[in-house]
């Protein structure tokens, strides 16, 4: 663990790499500030300029956006009472009616700290339990990785969207995509049609841009968007808070407060760990908890300081938890670190179970970068804030069409590839109605990346030895599939439950 | 009913998966060939949208004296008319950008999805019409001297 730490160390203390670091954290705050300008659209948009990089340079340029994008929301939250993105609901409860009780600066002063220290903790939980877990997973063959990856989309499927059904089915659908091109294993073409757009397969890149970008930009345009959109600016500007930032003071505050804290780290981590579960339920989650353990819990929603504290150290310290699959697995808990893989996939990195062994460098790069940008993102909220309030004031009508441009340029110097753009389109149009219809994004993206693991592991498990009755009969692959059909049930019956309860509610009425 | 028109396209999908499958040779006997792993999913992907067009079938049939009342071609319109108009501005940008050029197609494409979607102001259309060159020329530049990318080029640059 500590000679992946030195390592990382090297790799990273090097005057470009944490200037590279700081960008990425202000592109990060500035993503997650811009209402309608998610997170995950900035790690997307981001990809393409870090081909030029090498892999570690690239992958922490990702990782500054990631951890700066989590606390970014955080402004609009406080001051607004407008997350910024979903990740930063629950921090509107307790921040803003701290802002209209008059201390907007200690709002988001007290913010930053949990963002900081929560960062912090989930960098440690991050750093001692992933190699572990990594080591475990070495011991795996093809039947436990297929389990796993079974066991890590059905639980995508039931803590995202509507319903199991409409988040399997998004799972599956993702699946299907990344069968189109060359099979992984004999390299004959699939689903091509003859058409030379599809010969080479469908990128997961374009997919994921398509999906998360494009298709959410197109819901920004609806009538009723725009009009809410505007409602929200008309707003920003009746609002010209005047703040003073606290640093010392509110440090002390939160520090005061070890137990929330600590506690909201802990179960951010963890959520942001399991597959699909991300920052916007970490951030309510969180929330809901430190008002349950407090010792006064009828002050939450009126400014206090523990709700503030817990939604944001909730949020951010998603991100060690996300990385843990991610870096020890090869399974991306989100959409996000799924472009990490990917950038780790173009700089001709295998994400997997060998990782830690094979590339510690670029292992201990990501842990340590996760460390800088959450140095960085103190000192850029702490010195910037004022700077990056002016920027939410862009129009929608400049921003719509240039991030669209920056999805064409991303997909286009992918590949280099014209057909890709009619790819990019379909994935839009195909994001857009499945966002219409609730059915949620995230698994269909896990989806096209990990189904075609799925398919090398589950033939390279027949081939080795035909008998299908060994996914079943060996131990660690037995429980995966078991926790696979509990999630799937649990999920069901929960719905039930909640379907019983309203309609014994509308009999009494 | 979108859940069930969309639920109808997956399991057409999945027929098509199923058919194609078929054709693909397969190494040897033993071990699965390359169609087995998509139509495992094709099938399993059938009979979720199964499950789904079932529910939302009994789902609208419970519901049958209509409470909710039908939304007129107008309302939809005023409703996504910016989604239907940029949709098809963006398809022209990519269909024209391999006859002209990166470099017009997109400045003009920023210019008139701005216009579109913003107002058409003189302050405005100077603002959007200097941004969309500053980011195209740029994003251009960059690009091509420092990641060596071609951008399609078409008759003027």
């Amino acid at each position: 663990m500590l000679d992946l730490l030195v390592l990382g160390i090297a790799e990273i203390f090097q005057l470009r790499i944490l200037i590279i670091i700081m960008i990425g954290v202000i592109v990060g705050i500035l993503a997650g500030l811009i209402p309608g300008f998610t997170v995950a659209m900035a790690i997307v948009l981001t990809l393409p300029l870090t081909f030029g990089m090498d892999p570690v340079a690239g992958v922490s340029a990702m990782i500054g956006v990631f951890v700066g994008g989590m606390s970014g929301g955080l402004i609009t939250a406080a001051l607004l009472g407008i997350p910024g993105t979903p990740s930063s609901v629950a921090t509107t409860f307790d921040a803003y009616p701290m802002t209209q009780n008059g201390e907007p600066g200690k709002a988001l002063s007290i913010g930053v700290w949990a963002s900081f220290l929560s960062s912090i903790i989930s960098f440690i939980i991050l750093v001692s339990i992933a190699p572990q877990i990594s080591r475990f997973a070495l011991m795996m063959g093809p039947w436990e990785m297929f389990s796993l990856i079974v066991v890590a989309l059905t639980i995508i499927a039931s803590v995202t969207g509507e319903s199991v059904v409409k988040g399997l089915i998004a799972g599956l659908f993702g699946i299907l995509i990344a069968t189109v091109g060359a099979d992984p294993i004999s390299g004959i073409a699939r689903f091509s049609f003859d058409l030379t757009v599809l010969r080479a397969g469908i990128p997961f890149l374009v997919v994921l841009i398509g999906m998360f970008a494009i298709s959410r930009l197109l819901v920004s345009l609806e009538t009723t968007e725009m009009n809410k959109d505007a409602d929200n600016r008309a707003k920003d500007k009746l609002k010209n808070v005047k703040f003073v930032l606290k640093p010392i003071k509110t440090l002390i505050t939160v520090l005061k407060k070890p137990g929330t804290l600590i506690g909201s780290s802990a179960i951010g981590s963890i959520i942001g760990a399991i597959p699909g579960a991300g920052g916007s339920i970490a951030n309510i989650v969180a929330y809901d908890q430190a008002k349950k353990w407090s010792k006064n819990p009828e002050k939450f929603g009126t400014g206090c300081e523990e709700g503030v504290i817990a939604s944001e150290a909730g949020n951010n310290s998603t991100v060690g938890g996300d990385l843990i699959p991610t870096v020890a697995l090869g399974i991306p808990g989100s959409a996000v670190t799924a472009v990490l893989l990917s950038a780790l996939m173009v700089h001709g990195i295998t994400p997997g179970p060998l990782l830690i062994t094979n590339e510690p460098n670029v292992v201990g790069g990501i842990f340590f970068a996760f460390l800088v940008a959450s140095f960085w993102m103190l000192f850029a909220q702490f010195l910037g804030m004022r700077f990056f309030m002016k920027v939410t004031q862009v129009p929608v009508h400049i921003l719509i069409p240039v991030i669209l441009v920056l999805c064409v340029i991303g997909t286009f110097v992918l590949n280099n590839r014209f057909t890709d753009l009619y790819i990019l389109l379909a994935m839009g149009l195909i994001g857009y109605l499945f966002t219409k219809y609730k059915f949620s994004l995230a698994p269909a993206i896990i989806g096209v990346i990990l189904g075609p693991i799925a398919e090398v592991n589950l033939r390279r498990a027949v081939m080795a030895d035909p008998d299908w009755t060994l996914f079943l009969t060996r131990p660690i692959s037995l429980i995966f599939l078991i926790l696979a059909a509990l999630s799937i049930f649990f999920t069901i019956w929960q719905s039930y439950k909640t379907n019983h309860r309203i309609k014994k509610m509308e009999q009494v009425e | 009913m979108g859940e069930i028109l969309i639920g109808l396209a997956l399991i057409a999908l999945c027929l098509v998966v199923y058919l194609e499958s078929g054709n693909y040779t397969s190494l040897t006997e033993m071990h699965l060939d390359p169609g087995s792993f998509p139509t495992l999913i094709a099938a399993l992907l059938t009979f979720l949208s199964l499950i789904l067009i079932i529910g939302k079938v009994v789902e609208l049939r419970k519901r049958k004296p209509a409470t909710k009342p039908k939304k007129s071609l107008k309302e939809f319109y005023t409703e996504y008319r910016l989604v239907l108009l940029t949709v098809l501005l963006f398809i022209v940008y990519i269909f024209l950008m391999q006859f002209i050029g990166f470099v017009v197609t997109t400045i003009l494409f920023i210019i008139g999805a701005g216009v579109l979607i913003g107002s058409r102001k003189k302050k405005d259309l100077i603002i959007i019409s200097s941004v969309a060159v500053i980011v195209t020329l740029s994003t251009y530049f960059f690009f091509e001297n420092v990641l060596y990318i071609r951008f399609p080029s078409g008759i003027f640059f």
